[in-house]
């Protein structure tokens, strides 16, 4: 009988621009790979604030963007608004993985923490506040079917965030591999 | 015959980055487990801060350091949408045992919250 299975793992960012090779160790009686979803938490506010504070002496330098500009509790403010009504998401980096049977990627996504234009969704302007943790539609992992049984699985991330914004932000980016496994 | 049911199990959460561990008990006469939500009284910490894993009869369902947030549905998904899906897992013993861990994040500030887990059961009408 096949059971499923999550393998978590994470990747910690501490520079702008940081590129880090990873490898995703699956127990040794997984057969296919059956999703991949990613989730990220924010380590270090110190960098941010540091940089918030940078841009007040120095405008032009964006902000970074870690979330909606709803978010009240959010000392981050949007950096980049766009002049339309719409804003554009904040790419946080770059995820690629790749199985170590077959060539090429089998999963290659942009990384984005959140939805800065969520409150759009809502037109009844009833006062409740949208968030992301209000508002948020569930979250399911993106299917995928691959062959597992060399039980290694080739990572790639590439950050964006920091090196748009210019400056040092320690994030972790948290990938979950779904696997079935045989019983 | 049988019948949904939903079960709710609380923890609270009293320290910044502390983990708190519980174990509840399902009625006897709950034959199936459908679904799991988790929710809180302080829900941007639990989004933002919250990880944990998740035991049902002694079986693991989400590891260790499973985001909160990709169990939580926030109000734009249908009532009927809204629990993560198991598949209509046996519950065994009955136990359900959370791990939850709170780890700081840099975007909010901690206060003691409340954590909710949701159960979407499916029960025996008479035992």
């Amino acid at each position: 009988m096949m059971k499923e299975g999550v393998i978590i793992t994470k990747i910690n960012i501490k520079r702008q621009g940081e590129r880090k090779h990873f490898q995703i160790k699956l127990p040794n009686d997984t057969k296919f790979i059956i999703g991949v979803e990613y989730g990220g938490r924010l380590i270090s506010k110190s960098d941010v604030v540091k940089f918030a504070a940078a841009e007040i002496a120095a405008p032009p330098i964006k902000s970074p963007v870690l979330e909606t500009w709803h978010t009240a509790i959010d000392t981050v403010v949007v950096g980049e608004r766009s002049k339309g009504l719409f804003k554009r998401n904040q790419l946080v980096g770059e995820l690629k993985l790749q199985s170590s049977e077959e060539s090429n990627w089998f999963y290659s996504t942009d990384v984005f923490v959140a939805d800065a234009n969520l409150s759009y969704g809502d037109f009844s302007n009833a006062g409740f506040k949208v968030n992301d943790f209000t508002h948020g539609n569930k979250r399911t992992e993106e299917f995928v079917k691959v062959d597992a049984e060399s039980t290694i699985i080739q990572g790639w991330y590439l950050d964006a965030l920091g090196k748009s914004q210019k400056v040092d932000i320690n994030y972790e980016v948290t990938i979950y591999v779904w696997i079935n496994v045989e019983e | 015959m049988l019948k949904a049911t939903k079960k709710r199990f609380d923890i609270k959460i009293t320290q910044a980055n502390s983990t708190v561990s519980d174990t509840f008990e399902l009625d006897k006469n709950i034959v199936k487990v459908h679904g799991v939500l988790v929710t809180s009284d302080k829900d941007d910490l639990l989004y933002y801060r919250g990880t944990q894993k998740i035991e049902i009869n002694k079986e693991e369902f989400f590891p260790d350091n499973y985001e909160s947030k990709l169990l939580m549905s926030g109000i734009n998904v249908a009532p009927k949408q809204r629990y993560y899906d198991l598949g209509g897992v046996s519950p065994g013993n009955g136990r359900v045992q959370i791990v939850y861990k709170d780890l700081d994040d840099g975007r909010t500030v901690f206060t003691a919250y409340r954590v909710s887990l949701y159960l979407d059961c499916e029960m025996e009408d008479e035992l």
